[in-house]
């Protein structure tokens, strides 16, 4: 290679080509989705104020270390099966969040369809006490919250947690602002409308597009592999 | 005039020992990061209590210090002298490389306190708050000016494969990594969009930055230390190109089952595979590495070896069978450290081994050190890797199933984290090793033992 | 070289120069000596094994690539199929998660509802009867008592779910008819699936009617 012009020409174009095709096609096809509406309303919904700033909290803690936030169909592990979600996610689920915080790590479990766990989602009670006393191989994050005096009635949003260590009388529990945002967050985290490109495609030869009904009671199946049965669930 | 140390090596010395030890300095900080996250990781209470190092910040922070400190420092400093070496002149711009490196390392500073005061990007391998990349960009800019001047201003027209490798990692880093400043920070893109983005640009940190840096330095010291040429040599183009060409679309491989199109994830898998000729035809080449003696070849075919081995296992773990036991778990951070620590990091080492005797004009100031310090780093990277594997699988076999929960993968991972906690330990060890033999060796006073380098013969051009 | 001194680690020797390396593999590169007709092994190799790689990613594109469309999330639909349709509904899944969200606080996860106030489903023979009937308890809502299973239950009305007058809920007939599918087959029940066009049928016939009374609908079929 002895001219140097065609070696950076050569360097161009193996950048060029690959962001050409990845990102700038994903970004035509993706970047423009629209939200998806039936007969009842249009998702995925926006966050409200403080669950839209949670995302910030959830992004800065770095809460995707462990956890992820996006479910594979259903012959594709067991996300389905362990309730994380009733079907996978697509593209459309992320359009509206400024940092989509996929993750890469499931220390703990994927919190995708969190606010639509099946029978009971956890409340802000119960996420507060798991942010404050930490859970298995999550941590305490302590910092979220702040002891303080109590001033003339106990706040509302004072937490009683069930470890060790009492608070003494005459205080209370607060959490602070980004505890709040984090924990409101969460409860908006939810992927129960149902698009139809999530659908799990027909299996060969029986392609009938359309609402064709299924006697069968097993949970969506996919052309190859088998759908895991559920027999039973432990806590996720 | 063909003695082995000239007017090149001692007149650009200054810039590159900077580098050089600045990249050992965030060695040190990386591997101590990287300590408290695998500790962590066994003791979820461990720090939990500060802030600044909760553990989705710890390893934000162990990565970038690891990356952006060691490697970027790392493989500047060597693919500046070999640029240098071949270019047949002294490091031109030396005050540029200076300045840029005061700046790319108080660059790196800021992005660390700032990971550490909560702008956690969230993005693998791209832990750079948005604010720093500027800075980051123009300091790359002024190290790297010194080296296309080298390239530019060579004294023979051809370019040899060490110059085609270090040449792109310097030209194409910028290129990337404003493209994703811009898709991820300036000018988000929408929804998923990012994810592939951070794809993207995670694959050409390895592809298009670390791996031809990495291999810019293999391609020099081993045909210099055996004196025969590289066997098979008149492909080593084609495996360059290879490489450059299918890199980059590896990035879907993070997106495998994930809320992208098909199509995204399918052509990871198809570059990962036709990037097996890349490594065919550099393990054609570099074949002598394994037989020949020396400390750093030592280190450069460790490297080669676990670059060989992470190219296949990366390839395999894409496909749907494996990856729905090994995605989401400690198997893919294993492949990262396989590649990073085991590959890059290792053949630097040997880069950095063959380079400071010339550099400086001494010799190391002692040996056990560097035995001890190949020892160890063999030893760590072989349980680090090993250990994250087997928890991974182990985390990947509960995951699969729906009645085991998380409480219960966490017991079954447990002895093997503790296993990674000693091979971080003990890595951290060896480099410690490295750097107090690197400070000796500069604080020896000028009457010590000035290297005694053999007369160097003509190259013996090996049959291939 | 034959007799090497045993390397010291402290400094590795270099046995050519860089110019050497240099002008030697410039040589390599250039036009070689010829071989007398000696055939080199390694470039077949690497040319068998570069086609090889290069037939499996085409091949492997061609079937997983699903077509490049943004909608197809699944490698696995095949290349000649149905493109970005929309794909099957699975009744029986969508009926278990409409029953799951709303119906479920009433007729209760077990079916059986709640003794006086809410009718069971399981065993009912409403559920298992004409769909007719079942068809338009959903859809138009259901006021009065009812008898089921020989037990009287009147305290709550039955709330309007179809797209008609008055509807808090408003549900598609495919929603409508994915409940009734799953209600038919869960807890020992026995009835046929419920289509989309059966309920679209009555939707029809019947437009925005009231809530029905139990003797109303013992007058259909």
């Amino acid at each position: 290679m002895k001219h140097g012009f065609y070696f950076l020409l050569g360097l161009v174009g193996a950048l060029g080509l690959s962001w050409a095709g990845i990102v700038m096609g994903s970004n035509t096809q993706l970047a423009s989705l629209p939200p998806y509406a039936d007969d009842t309303d249009t998702s995925p919904p926006w966050f409200p104020g403080e669950a839209a700033r949670g995302e910030y909290v959830y992004k800065d803690l770095g809460c995707s270390a462990c956890h992820t936030q996006q479910v594979r169909r259903p012959d594709f592990g067991s996300d389905v099966a362990r309730g994380w979600g009733d079907r996978q996610s697509v593209a459309r689920d992320y359009i509206y969040q400024p940092f989509p915080q996929l993750g890469n790590n499931r220390v703990g479990p994927d919190l995708t369809n969190l606010a639509g766990r099946r029978p009971n989602p956890p409340d802000e009670e119960d996420l507060m006490k798991l942010l404050y006393e930490g859970h298995g191989g999550m941590p305490a994050y302590k910092f979220l919250f702040e002891q303080r005096k109590i001033i003339g009635q106990v706040s509302d949003h004072a937490i009683k947690p069930s470890g060790a260590a009492p608070i003494p009388a005459g205080y209370e529990l607060v959490p602070s602002r980004r505890a709040q945002m984090l924990v409101a967050y969460l409860r908006n985290l939810n992927t129960t409308s149902d698009y139809p490109e999530s659908r799990p495609i027909p299996a060969a030869g029986a392609e009938s597009a359309g609402s064709a009904p299924k006697a069968k009671p097993a949970p969506a199946k996919a052309a190859s592999g088998a759908a895991p049965a559920p027999a039973k669930k432990a806590t996720p | 005039m063909n003695a082995e140390v000239t007017a090149i090596d001692s007149l650009s010395r200054r810039p590159l020992l900077l580098l050089l030890a600045s990249g050992l300095a965030w060695l040190l900080l990386g591997g101590l990061l990287a300590l408290i996250a695998a500790a962590q990781l066994i003791q979820p209470a461990f720090l939990a209590d500060c802030s600044f190092l909760t553990y989705g910040r710890t390893t934000a922070l162990a990565e970038t210090a690891f990356v952006y400190g060691w490697l970027a420092n790392a493989g500047l400093a060597l693919g500046l002298w070999i640029l240098a070496r071949l270019g047949g002149e002294a490091l031109r711009a030396q005050n540029w490389i200076v300045v840029g490196t005061l700046f790319w390392n108080a660059g790196i500073t800021i992005a660390l306190i700032g990971l550490a005061t909560g702008d956690v990007t969230g993005f693998s391998l791209l832990n750079l708050p948005g604010y720093v990349q500027p800075l980051l960009l123009v300091a790359y800019g002024a190290i790297a000016v010194s080296g296309i001047l080298a390239w530019g201003g060579r004294r023979r027209s051809m370019m040899y494969a060490s110059q085609w490798y270090a040449v792109a990692a310097l030209i194409l880093f910028p290129w990337f990594l404003s493209v994703a400043g811009v898709m991820l920070f300036w000018s988000p893109a929408r929804g998923v969009v990012q994810a592939v983005v951070a794809g993207w640009y995670s694959q050409c940190v390895w592809t298009l930055w670390l791996a031809p840096a990495a291999l810019a330095v293999a391609y020099y010291v081993v045909p210099k230390v055996t004196g025969r040429t590289l066997r098979s040599y008149s492909f080593a183009a084609l495996g360059f190109w290879t490489l450059l060409f299918m890199g980059p679309w590896t990035g879907g491989r993070h997106l495998i089952g994930g809320p992208v199109p098909a199509w995204i994830p399918t052509i990871a898998v198809v570059t990962g595979a036709l990037l097996f000729f890349h490594y065919i035809i550099v393990a054609l080449n570099l074949r002598d590495t394994f037989a020949a003696p020396g400390v750093s070849l030592r280190f450069i075919a460790f490297g080669l070896a676990a670059y060989l081995l992470g190219g296949v296992t990366d390839a395999l773990t894409s496909f749907h069978g494996l990856s729905m036991v090994t995605r989401f778990t400690y198997v893919e951070t294993a492949e990262q450290q396989l590649a990073l620590y085991g590959a890059i990091s290792m053949i630097f080492f040997g880069g950095l081994y063959y380079a400071v005797p010339r550099i400086t004009g001494r010799a190391w100031a002692f040996g056990g050190l560097i035995t001890g310090h190949l020892g160890f780093s063999a030893l760590g990277v072989v349980g680090l890797v090993l250990a994250l594997t087997v928890a991974g699988l182990v985390q990947g076999g509960g995951l699969l199933s729906t009645e085991v929960s998380f409480a219960e993968i966490g017991e079954l991972t447990q002895p093997w984290l503790v296993a990674v906690l000693f091979a971080q330990i003990i890595l951290l060890f060896g480099n410690i090793l490295l750097s107090v033999n690197f400070l000796a060796t500069l604080a020896l006073s000028p009457k010590a033992e000035v290297a005694q380098f053999r007369a160097p013969v003509a190259m013996e051009v090996s049959a291939s | 070289m034959s007799t090497e001194p045993p390397s010291d680690p402290r400094l590795d020797q270099a046995a050519s120069s860089d110019d050497s390396l240099l002008s030697s593999h410039e040589k390599l590169l250039g036009r070689q000596p010829d071989e007398k007709a000696k055939y080199r092994l390694t470039p077949i190799a690497l040319l068998f094994a570069f086609s090889g790689l290069i037939l499996f990613a085409g091949t492997y594109l061609n079937r997983y690539a699903g077509h490049y469309d943004s909608l197809i999330y699944n490698e696995n639909a095949s290349p000649g199929g149905a493109t970005a349709a929309p794909m099957a509904v699975d009744m029986v899944a969508l009926g278990k998660k409409q029953f799951q969200s709303v119906c479920i606080t009433c007729h209760q996860a077990t079916g059986l509802g709640q003794a006086g106030i809410y009718p069971p489903l399981a065993g009912s023979e409403w559920v298992n009867g004409p769909e007719e009937r079942v068809i338009r308890i959903v859809l138009d809502g259901l006021k009065g008592t009812v008898h089921v299973a020989g037990k009287e239950y009147g305290a709550a009305a039955m709330p309007v779910f179809g797209q008609v007058a008055g509807s808090g809920y408003n549900w598609s007939d495919e929603k409508i008819a994915a409940v009734l599918t799953y209600v038919r087959q869960e807890w020992g029940n026995k009835g046929a699936p419920v289509t989309t066009d059966a309920v679209t049928k009555i939707h029809q016939a019947t437009g925005d009617h009231k809530e029905w009374s139990e003797a109303e609908l013992a007058a259909i079929k």
